[in-house]
């Protein structure tokens, strides 16, 4: 039995410690929002948070976890109150929305580490994610459009 | 066709548990209650079709089209709302359960060509504004004020004369509304808005689907979770189609905790060929177990199949005209090929590609314990998949089809594009369930979705023309390829045994011809000597499962047109925009047709009105008033040409080396059913490596009305760029009659690093709306292959452009 930390919480999961963390937290933890795009790390639709880095969850093996602090979708802020979910719905980003969690951590882990990315940076920050309904252009948008929410919070 | 009964719908007011309700449709007793007590759902009111008002002034709109990333729910809330005169904030949206009941009422679940708003926006604003006069007669009655005073607006009604409102909620709290409207007679009647009065419809609401997609909330078909639900994996089939399996050795499986069986799919109906199910207690579990299982497969009569032989074969049939079947016949094109000043011949190929959406195909099926069965899916055929599990659970049961009860639980669509209205998960979950007698969650891996895509064609076409006078004369464009429509079982199992989906040829042979393979050869240009004759490949039909792809034909077909259209521009010596509106006449049936509604005649206009066959619903077309989409014809497409050139600076911008810009038109989907576009691509090719960016892309629709402007330029964005990652990277290439491609390392979507810059112009001519989530998609090719000859001389026919064609067609160059 494994004791993981999940937003915030302690969650237990008996599934093998080889098992892709995505599958535990989707189907067995049933924090739906972390999707299955295409189980390689090439898709950037299961992204989560761990410790404050974005990592596919596919690629994480749940027993390699230990203790540290995941972060899902649902973490982040489930009344929509992140400057970057604030941001994607202010831009109207989402299409189909089914790669829209995983854009959405990759986003806030690359402004926590970078505040004020250029184009350039966002563009790169977030070209492992792939979005079929190609939002991309709203994306470097909403990501521009967070990190000034975030400096405004900052500095009222 | 239903009774005529079911024809007269209901203004009524109900008191439930719940307090009162308002809807409008049919009664209550006819609108699934069976179906809910068969769920076993709590007895609460089933949606009836369009909207619902409760006592708290909350409307729920009932949209029966599948929300895969086009908010569709949004745009057609909208325009109810809009006549409804209900507030925006208090409206809410549904998907209604898919079954038989429903079917009669709601007509076909089934969302695809681009075409929600052209059909559903005129029966929905009249649904709308008949409930605004029911309120406002109640209303009126309750503030005991004169008719002629009272009006509605933003969920209230209001007597002019006393300055007294009443809320729609108290109303229904306080009235027992029981009017009785008759369809379609009251219906057409019904007076509409003048647009100039539009609050709602043209503007930017924020779509109502999009919180719950940024906080995890949106349930898709994967989200889904039943008690003693297991996991079902798809072992890889040894063909794309027509696989046997042999036998199965499950011995390395077993050793799997969680294992539980696997199950060879009952391949009867001829889906789901060659394939075996992994069972087990997780998805992990199944999917590890679907890869330790030993399957000996025959691969079946396409299993030594290679794309090269596939477009062998499409060369050969080309060589005999007699065998073809014509789609497009004007004037003499033999006698004016010849005729002609100068002639050209190019021939042009596309690969095949999928659709690819980021949510995999997946569906959860259960079987209840009052022997109904329960899909739990996002599609965009509801309908076609519950006739088709029906059909099947029939013969794997062995029970007559109207024994066999199926429901379908619509949930959000991770993308479609086309590709999700076939239905084979939803069978293999089926007898997955029927084998283990527990619920099962199929879902197919990344890896098993390209293995069991749905591609579109590969095709050839071979293109002749002749210039004379400096002028377009003749055109002659031959289509090879396989044909999908045979392939969609929807025609002739569900159509009393006649297949709607084939037209006949225009050419006398009385031939079946596919329009969903071949459409988009039927442009607008004024050609006076034109045909268009096609070839099916059946075996290429098959082999592959050749299916309808983002703007279906039009995807390979404008690229081939509109590329050609530019050859014989420069062969003529003339500008390609300049060309192109000389041939934008309007002149004869390119004028579009008025406001008829759909004549038939020629085959293009034939779609739907035959689709409107499988709805209790009378074509649009019968409305007093309405205006079919093909209004004006050409000179839209002038138009929208004009603008894009015109903003994008065609002929006066100054550019840097080695960059140009080229430009295309479209008016996909259908000829009877066309968004006009125009798109300017500025591309700069690295001479050197053959490479090639899209700096940017200047595109202008005209789509009538624009229900939601800012969605309309996210739809045009997205579906440009979809353009743009299929001419640059899309490509399934196929042998031993399997897709080789497994992965997005081997199958490379478009990703941020190559967006261009964007420049749209939304042209509201005011014209009935038409949909705007794919047109732009078809343009962008041809736009890039036009750009990439206008910068380097290098002209590459063939779909997708890689660098190395480039760097080829450089070196073949005339001096």
């Amino acid at each position: 039995m494994l004791n993981l930390s999940i937003n915030g919480q302690s969650r237990l999961t008996d599934s093998p410690p080889d098992t892709p963390l995505l599958w535990v937290l989707r189907e067995e933890l049933r924090l739906t929002g972390t999707r299955y795009g295409c189980g390689l790390g090439l898709c950037g639709s299961c992204t989560v948070h761990i410790n404050g880095q974005a990592v596919r969850s596919c690629q994480l093996k749940v027993g390699d976890v230990g203790a540290a602090a995941i972060t899902t979708i649902e973490g982040l802020d489930p009344a929509n109150a992140h400057p970057v979910q604030k941001a994607w719905i202010e831009i109207q980003v989402p299409k189909c929305g089914y790669c829209q969690s995983g854009q959405i951590m990759q986003a806030a882990a690359l402004l926590s580490q970078n505040p004020s990315p250029t184009e350039a940076q966002i563009v790169e920050g977030m070209n492992g994610n792939l979005c079929r309904c190609a939002t991309y252009p709203r994306i470097v948008g909403a990501v521009k459009r967070a990190a000034q929410m975030m400096k405004e919070n900052q500095n009222p | 066709m239903s009774n005529t009964s079911r024809r007269d719908f209901l203004i009524r007011s109900t008191t439930l548990a719940g307090g009162a309700f308002l809807s409008i449709g049919l009664p209550p007793s006819l609108t699934g209650s069976e179906a809910q007590a068969a769920i076993g759902a709590t007895p609460a009111y089933t949606p009836s079709i369009w909207f619902t008002i409760t006592p708290d002034g909350v409307t729920t709109m009932h949209i029966v089209k599948a929300e895969m990333g086009q908010h569709i729910g949004t745009a057609l809330a909208q325009v109810i709302a809009e006549e409804l005169e209900v507030p925006w904030d208090k409206v809410r949206l549904d998907m209604p359960l898919e079954s038989a009941e429903n079917f009669g009422i709601y007509g076909l679940a089934y969302t695809v060509n681009s075409g929600s708003v052209t059909t559903e926006f005129d029966r929905v604003a009249r649904a709308g504004a008949l409930g605004r006069v029911a309120l406002i007669e109640a209303g009126c009655k309750m503030l005991g004020a004169k008719l002629a005073d009272c009006q509605a607006s933003q969920g209230r009604v209001h007597d002019k004369a006393s300055g007294r409102s009443v809320g729609y909620g108290e109303i229904l709290q306080k009235v027992k509304l029981d009017k009785k409207f008759s369809y379609p007679d009251d219906f057409r009647k019904v007076k509409l808005k003048d647009r100039s009065q539009y609050k709602v419809i043209g503007k930017s609401v924020p779509a109502l689907d999009i919180p719950g997609k940024t906080n995890g909330q949106a349930k898709y078909g994967m989200d889904v979770f039943l008690p003693g639900m297991a996991y079902g994996a798809l072992a890889i089939p040894r063909s794309r189609y027509g696989a046997k399996v042999l036998s199965v050795d499950d011995s390395e499986a077993k050793k799997i905790p969680g294992y539980l069986k696997a199950v060879k799919i009952d391949d009867s109906m001829g889906k789901c060929t060659g394939w075996v199910v992994a069972l087990a207690e997780s998805f992990p579990a199944a999917m590890k177990a679907a890869k330790a299982l030993k399957i000996t497969s025959d691969p079946g009569p396409y299993g030594k199949l290679s794309l090269q032989d596939i477009m062998e074969e499409f060369s050969e049939k080309s060589k005999h005209p007699e065998e073809s079947a014509a789609w497009v016949l004007e004037g003499d094109v033999d006698a004016a090929l010849p005729a002609a000043d100068k002639q050209l011949e190019a021939e042009y190929t596309s690969d095949m590609i999928c659709h690819s959406f980021m949510e995999p195909i997946n569906c959860v099926v259960q079987h209840a314990s009052d022997d109904s069965w329960h899909v739990h899916i996002g599609t965009q055929g509801a309908s076609f998949l519950r006739m088709t599990l029906t059909a099947y659970l029939s013969k794997i049961l062995n029970k007559k089809a109207e024994d066999v009860k199926v429901y379908v639980h619509q949930y959000l669509v991770g993308g479609g594009f086309g590709g999700k209205q076939d239905y084979d998960e939803s069978l293999a979950a089926a007898y997955c369930v029927k084998e283990l007698g527990r619920p099962v969650k199929l879902i197919t891996t990344r890896e098993a979705y390209f293995s069991t895509a749905f591609p579109r064609t590969p095709t050839l076409h071979r293109m002749k023309a002749g210039i004379k006078d400096g002028g377009l004369s003749a055109m002659n464009h031959d289509i090879v390829c396989g044909w999908m429509g045979p392939r969609f079982a929807v025609g002739k199992q569900f159509n009393n045994g006649t297949d709607w989906l084939q037209l006949d040829s225009v050419d006398g042979k009385k031939q079946d011809i596919d329009q969903w393979s071949i459409g988009g050869s039927d442009h607008w240009y004024h050609v006076p000597n034109h045909r268009v004759q096609a070839w099916n490949s059946d075996r290429t039909t098959w082999a592959v499962q050749a299916s309808a792809l983002r703007t279906v034909s039009n995807s390979y077909n404008m690229f081939v047109v509109e590329s050609f259209m530019d050859e014989i521009a420069h062969a003529a010596g003339r500008d390609p925009v300049e060309f192109r509106l000389s041939v934008l006449n309007g002149k004869g049936g390119n004028r579009g047709i008025p406001n008829t509604g759909y004549p038939a005649g020629t085959p293009s206009d034939y779609y739907m009105d035959q689709l409107w066959i499988s709805l209790p619903w009378p074509s649009p077309g019968s409305w007093p008033g309405y205006e079919s989409g093909t209004v004006g014809g050409a000179l839209r497409l002038a138009n929208c040409l004009r603008v894009a050139a015109g903003k994008a600076g065609w002929g006066v911008k100054r550019l840097p080396p080695n960059t140009a810009m080229g430009v295309a038109l479209s008016s996909a989907e259908e000829r009877q059913s066309p968004t006009w576009v125009a798109g300017v691509a500025e591309v700069t090719v690295d001479p050197a490596t053959g490479r090639y960016k899209i700096n940017k892309l200047t595109i202008a629709m005209d789509m009538g009305i624009a229900v939601n402007p800012d969605n309309v330029r996210a739809q045009i964005m997205g579906s440009a760029l979809w353009g743009a990652s299929q001419v640059m990277y899309e490509r399934l290439t196929y042998k031993n009659g399997a897709i080789e491609q497994t992965n997005f390392h081997e199958y490379t979507p478009i990703r941020q690093v190559d967006v261009p810059a964007f420049d749209i112009e939304l042209i509201e001519s005011g014209r009935h709306p038409v949909g705007v989530g794919e047109p732009a998609s078809t343009v962008v090719a041809p736009a890039v292959a036009n750009a990439i000859f206008n910068a380097v001389g290098a002209r590459v026919r063939h779909m997708p452009i890689t660098p190395q064609a480039v760097l080829e067609a450089m070196k073949n160059r005339k001096a």
